[in-house]
């Protein structure tokens, strides 16, 4: 017999980080992003864009979405949900981070 | 379009869309004739070509002095900038930003090349204790 565990599965939203190595707002962000995943239900792609050029080609085809709201440019860190297109980038305080990324849900 | 120049006399060469009126090193007036990008890679490729990270910062630590800027004494920060900007230099072909990514539209990302005019950006202009984007370059304190 199928045994089968009926628990509600949970929604945990999709959501990219595209980071720089080298990049001191990146590494202030990281923290950051650990706690919340840590803390609440959200996964960050962590995808780095200058040291992998498949990451690199991914963000830049968001480059239309992305840039209008990060002063026209293709900055990191860029927070980013792909279903909703919505963006947050540059280093933001924890609570900024949190709010936005439980917004995508 | 910006075209090369060559001093006749001393041999600068000035990359712009028009000449120099003077020569900033040898003083000559009207001086400067048109030359195409081939002569003026082939005049400059004898010049020293690459630069070490003590030269680089020996350099924008010159350009900064006569500017409202300093480079960051954070130092740490500068040096992990720096590892990304002879990074960038090494496998994209030009010292990129490392807090921002090419588009790979050449004449936009020669925007992105460092030091960039930073003045422009929001996290700098017309703030007190306004950064480049990165933080390598912040406003001196008065
Ligand atoms: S933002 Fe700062 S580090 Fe980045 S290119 Fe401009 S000056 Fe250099």
């Amino acid at each position: 017999m199928l045994v089968r565990a009926f628990h509600k599965e949970e929604k945990v939203s999709k959501l990219i980080m595209f980071h720089a190595r080298e990049c001191p707002h990146c590494r202030a962000m990281m923290p950051h992003v650990d706690r919340l995943e840590k803390e609440e239900k959200v996964k960050f792609e962590r995808l780095e864009v200058w040291h992998d050029e498949k990451n690199a080609d991914l963000m830049r085809s968001y480059r239309p979405v992305i840039a209008p709201k990060c002063g026209g440019q293709l900055r990191t860190p860029t927070f980013f949900c792909p279903e909703t297109s919505d963006v947050l980038c540059g280093e933001v305080p924890y609570d900024q981070l949190k709010d936005w990324a439980l917004k995508q849900g | 379009m910006k075209k090369y120049y060559r001093c006749y006399v001393c041999g600068d060469i000035h990359f712009g869309v028009k000449a120099p009126e003077v020569c900033p090193t040898c003083l000559v007036k009207n001086a400067y004739v048109e030359i195409s990008s081939d002569e003026a890679e082939r005049t400059s490729r004898p010049t020293q070509t690459t630069m070490t990270r003590t030269e680089f910062r020996a350099a924008i630590e010159r350009f900064a002095e006569k500017n409202e800027f300093q480079v960051n004494a954070d130092a740490a920060k500068v040096e992990t900038l720096f590892d990304g900007i002879f990074a960038n230099e090494q496998n994209h072909g030009l010292k990129y930003c490392p807090c921002r990514l090419r588009t790979k539209d050449f004449n936009e990302d020669l925007k992105l090349v460092c030091p960039c005019n930073f003045i422009i950006h929001e996290t700098y202009k017309g703030k007190e204790d306004g950064e480049c984007w990165c933080g390598l370059f912040i406003r001196r304190k008065k």
